[in-house]
């Protein structure tokens, strides 16, 4: 059962993201990156990280795919011409590609990683607000930082220059 | 006083007197003449203090600059030699600037040139109070520059510049042989202290054949001779104290300083050396139309006399004393080179002041074929320069014939050949002076210039009296041994059979070039030679212009085209491969780098792939 | 056949080279971002397996960090291509070459 859940969701996560890259349509493809995060999910729940999977869902799919479709709305982009892709572009990608998928297989042919820290199996709030507090309390405050300035990088960013449409 | 602080002040008067000239008193002409004339009598009285105070070697020296072990001080060295110097040099210089007063009256640069005749009185006197070889060759540049001001003191005229140029260069290519010749001695001696030199050197015909180089340069010896008729452009008395009496005496003085370290071989080479220019210069001299022109060869025929007396080096001399026979070496040539320095300078000086009294009288007209009859007109003048032209001549009696006669009768005993030639060259001296005598003064006047002649003032005529009672009274023992102290005891005195040799050969010598000149010359607008030998007055004329011709075609041909050609090395490799070349490569590079900026995101994250797989190879082993 | 560690890792390795064909191949820059947000997904999947595999929980602490600095640079940049598009009028990446030689 627990295999064929696994199948189920990857494969679910591999053609919603191949949806994503290959739809003209920028909508369509913010709803393939939904889907296959949806499938991501699932796969966290196997992993036996249930918080992880609902954290997820709310935060990437709730919010940034969320705020990426209204970008979508308000620029108001027309689907993409479809131009023959150079072959060089081709030959590139697909190398590249490869070398990736080799360099991260190849990782797992080293000598095993050590486990560190304590062994946790299904790991429960109260868990993660442990390491959370302690291990890496500076991380946290690290974070908060970045998105304090995030949000004010957002606003002046978004900011449509007053005075000089005063002027104008 | 005591005689480091005389000695002190005398040297840095002058200094004082140009500085103050150059800074506050370029345009009052007037104030700088008499501050300038102050000063050198000053000179002239503390010198005649030190020289009669009979104190000689007293210790002064300071350390300068030091380099580790390398020790350059400055120090004065005032024994006998030196005491002589400085009276010619004070002396004869108070009297030029006397004459300077009423010569440079006119002229309206007149506070620049007693400015010139200040800073030359301090180098020169650098150059006869130093200790050491450096100081001497400090000086000795410095000298240079002053005689550069002030033959170009007229510069707006070419030829003035020109000339100036010309002495400057001729004299640093001699003075890069004293250079080289002070630097090897130091590197083989570890000093270039006189004195310590004296004491104790190693022997090297190299570095005295070096040093003698400077020598040639500021005395114009063959081949470096070319500058000194040229120089004849400056003001009169820059020619009577420069390149009469001081400057070019400089030379000899340095060859009597550096005595010790002088061999046998270069001896040889500095005799033939002297020998030939005393014969070239007379010979062109025979044939010059400008009154300073002629006297300037003069000049370098008599430097040719000192330098070849020099040359002649020393005498065994043999004492009977009790019985006993003692031999004792005399350094016989620095004793004839320095007498006959002091006479020379005497009546030469008095000579070109006469010549520069001739010249202001005739409203600036230099050409002896335009002169005539002056002898009625400048009387005081006349009497003077006929004294001058009798002491150069050798007219018993005059300092000259004293100071000749000690050369000749050295020549005599050293070596003939020398002796036949210095003898020819007293005719042709006798020869050419009267000939000047005879067409300046005699006869009737061949001009309108020397029509109206008069008599110049007082401030002219007074030192030609003093130098003419020098010219006189210079060449007797009593006088001069008074003077020289040691270095009269050096002069060759002959004796016996020798000594009526010289006597009657030096009055053939003259009467014969004498009456040969008076009786040849005719009182006419043209040169009666040029009548009578064309070919041989041609051959002369060309003697002199055989140098300039052969240094003008060195510089133009060999000296540019070797020039050229470092010119194209350097273009091609230096500026074009070297510099160009590296600009180009670093261009190069910079274009590679501009072309990364593509512009398109696509481009960059290729790169970026391109990068991670780099590095992932790297962090796997690959290399 | 036990899904292991391997299988997790494949496909988090697949997804990430999807997502970065799409960031190669894709001329939309909001998609070509969209694609970015697939190559997170893939490393949040890998972290999370070897976590589980190896039992602990360092891997699943750090996708918290992740996710949050995901969002963050997904607003800044979005609020980028806003300002893009009120410049240049397009969000076509061809268009945005301004920094060319």
């Amino acid at each position: 059962m627990a295999n064929f859940l696994f199948y189920f969701f990857a494969l679910l996560a591999l053609v919603s993201a191949a949806l994503v890259v290959v739809s003209k349509n920028p909508v369509n493809a913010a709803l393939g990156l939904l889907l296959s995060l949806v499938g991501v999910a699932g796969l966290f729940v196997l992993l036996h990280a249930a918080l992880l999977a609902f954290v997820l869902l709310l935060v990437y799919a709730g919010a940034v795919v969320a705020l990426f479709l209204f970008i979508i709305m308000l620029l108001d982009t027309r689907p993409e011409q479809s131009k023959p892709l150079p072959r060089m572009t081709l030959i590139a990608a697909t190398l590249g590609g490869a070398l990736l998928v080799v360099g991260v297989l190849s990782l797992n042919q080293r000598a095993a990683l050590s486990a560190g820290g304590a062994a946790v199996t299904g790991p429960t709030l109260k868990h993660y607000a442990e390491q959370l507090f302690t291990t890496y309390l500076l991380p946290v405050q690290l974070v908060g930082f970045l998105l304090l300035i995030a949000m004010l990088g957002v606003i002046v960013l978004s900011k449509k220059s007053d005075q000089a449409e005063e002027r104008s | 006083m005591n005689p480091v602080n005389t000695t002190l002040l005398i040297l840095l008067l002058p200094l004082f007197s140009a500085t103050v000239i150059a800074l506050g008193l370029r345009r009052q002409g007037a104030w700088a003449a008499g501050l300038a004339t102050a000063v050198a009598g000053a000179i002239a009285i503390l010198s005649w203090q030190l020289i009669f105070s009979g104190q000689r070697n007293f210790p002064a020296a300071w350390e300068w600059l030091r380099l580790g072990d390398f020790v350059v001080s400055l120090g004065f060295k005032f024994d006998d030699l030196a005491a002589l110097m400085l009276f010619v040099v004070s002396f004869v210089g108070f009297l030029i600037h006397i004459f300077s007063l009423g010569y440079m009256r006119a002229d309206a640069a007149r506070a620049r040139f007693f400015g010139g005749l200040s800073i030359f009185m301090f180098s020169m006197l650098g150059i006869v109070l130093a200790d050491n070889l450096f100081m001497i060759f400090i000086f000795w540049e410095l000298v240079g520059f002053s005689s550069y001001l002030l033959i170009g003191h007229w510069h707006e005229r070419t030829a003035a510049a020109e000339a100036a140029k010309k002495a400057f260069i001729v004299n640093r290519v001699g003075d890069f042989g004293f250079l080289l010749g002070i630097i090897m001695c130091y590197w083989s001696n570890g000093t270039v202290n006189l004195t310590a030199l004296g004491a104790q050197h190693v022997p090297s015909t190299l570095i005295a054949l070096l040093l003698f180089c400077g020598a040639a340069g500021k005395s114009a010896q063959l081949p470096l001779q070319v500058w000194l008729p040229d120089a004849m452009e400056g003001p009169t008395p820059v020619s009577a104290l420069i390149h009469a009496a001081t400057m070019v005496a400089a030379g000899i003085y340095l060859l009597c300083r550096i005595n010790v370290l002088m061999v046998p071989d270069a001896l040889t080479v500095i005799m033939w050396i002297g020998t030939l220019t005393a014969l070239y210069a007379a010979l062109c001299a025979v044939v010059q139309r400008d009154i300073k022109k002629v006297l300037a060869y003069s000049t370098l025929s008599q430097l040719g006399y000192m330098v070849a007396a020099f040359g002649l080096g020393s005498l065994t001399l043999r004492h009977e004393m009790g019985g006993v026979v003692h031999e004792m070496v005399v350094a016989t040539g620095v004793g004839a080179a320095m007498f006959h320095l002091t006479t020379h300078a005497f009546f030469k000086a008095l000579l070109f002041l006469g010549s520069g009294s001739v010249i202001h009288g005739c409203h600036h007209e230099q050409n002896i074929f335009k002169m005539g009859g002056l002898r009625a007109k400048m009387p005081l003048t006349f009497i003077t320069f006929t004294l001058g032209v009798l002491a150069i001549i050798g007219m018993p009696g005059l300092a000259g014939f004293f100071s000749k006669d000690a050369i000749l009768y050295l020549a005599l005993e050293k070596n003939t050949a020398v002796f036949a030639v210095l003898v020819f060259t007293a005719v042709l001296t006798s020869f050419y002076m009267i000939r000047l005598w005879k067409l300046t003064f005699w006869g009737a006047a061949r001009s309108d210039h020397a029509a109206q002649a008069h008599e110049s003032g007082f401030t002219m005529t007074l030192p030609l009296v003093v130098l003419a009672v020098l010219s006189i009274i210079g060449g007797y023992a009593g006088f001069f041994s008074r003077l020289a102290g040691a270095v009269a005891d050096l002069v060759p005195e002959a004796t016996g059979a020798a000594h009526s040799t010289i006597l009657l050969v030096s009055l053939g010598v003259m009467l014969t070039g004498a009456s040969g000149a008076w009786l040849f010359y005719a009182s006419a607008e043209t040169d009666s030679l040029e009548g009578k030998f064309r070919l041989g007055f041609r051959g002369l004329t060309g003697l002199k212009e055989s140098f300039d011709r052969l240094y003008t075609y060195y510089v133009a041909k060999v000296q540019q085209r070797l020039a050229m050609l470092l010119n194209f090395i350097e273009q091609i490799f230096l500026a074009g491969l070297l510099i160009r070349g590296l600009g180009g490569v670093v261009t190069l590079i910079g274009y590679g780098a501009r072309s990364l900026y593509t512009g398109s995101l696509h481009t960059y994250v290729y790169w970026f792939l391109w990068g991670t797989a780099l590095l992932w190879a790297f962090a796997v082993g690959i290399f | 056949m036990i899904v292991d560690l391997q299988h997790y890792l494949l496909l988090s390795a697949v997804l990430f080279v999807l997502g970065f064909f799409g960031v190669l191949l894709r001329k939309n820059t909001l998609v070509i971002y969209m694609c970015l947000e697939l190559m997170l997904i893939a490393a949040t999947i890998a972290l999370v397996a070897f976590s589980h595999f190896n039992d602990t929980l360092d891997g699943n602490v750090f996708v918290f960090f992740i996710l949050t600095i995901a969002a963050a640079e997904v607003a800044v940049g979005l609020a980028i291509v806003v300002a893009l598009f009120r410049q240049r009028g397009t969000v076509q990446v061809e268009a945005l070459n301004h920094l060319r030689h």
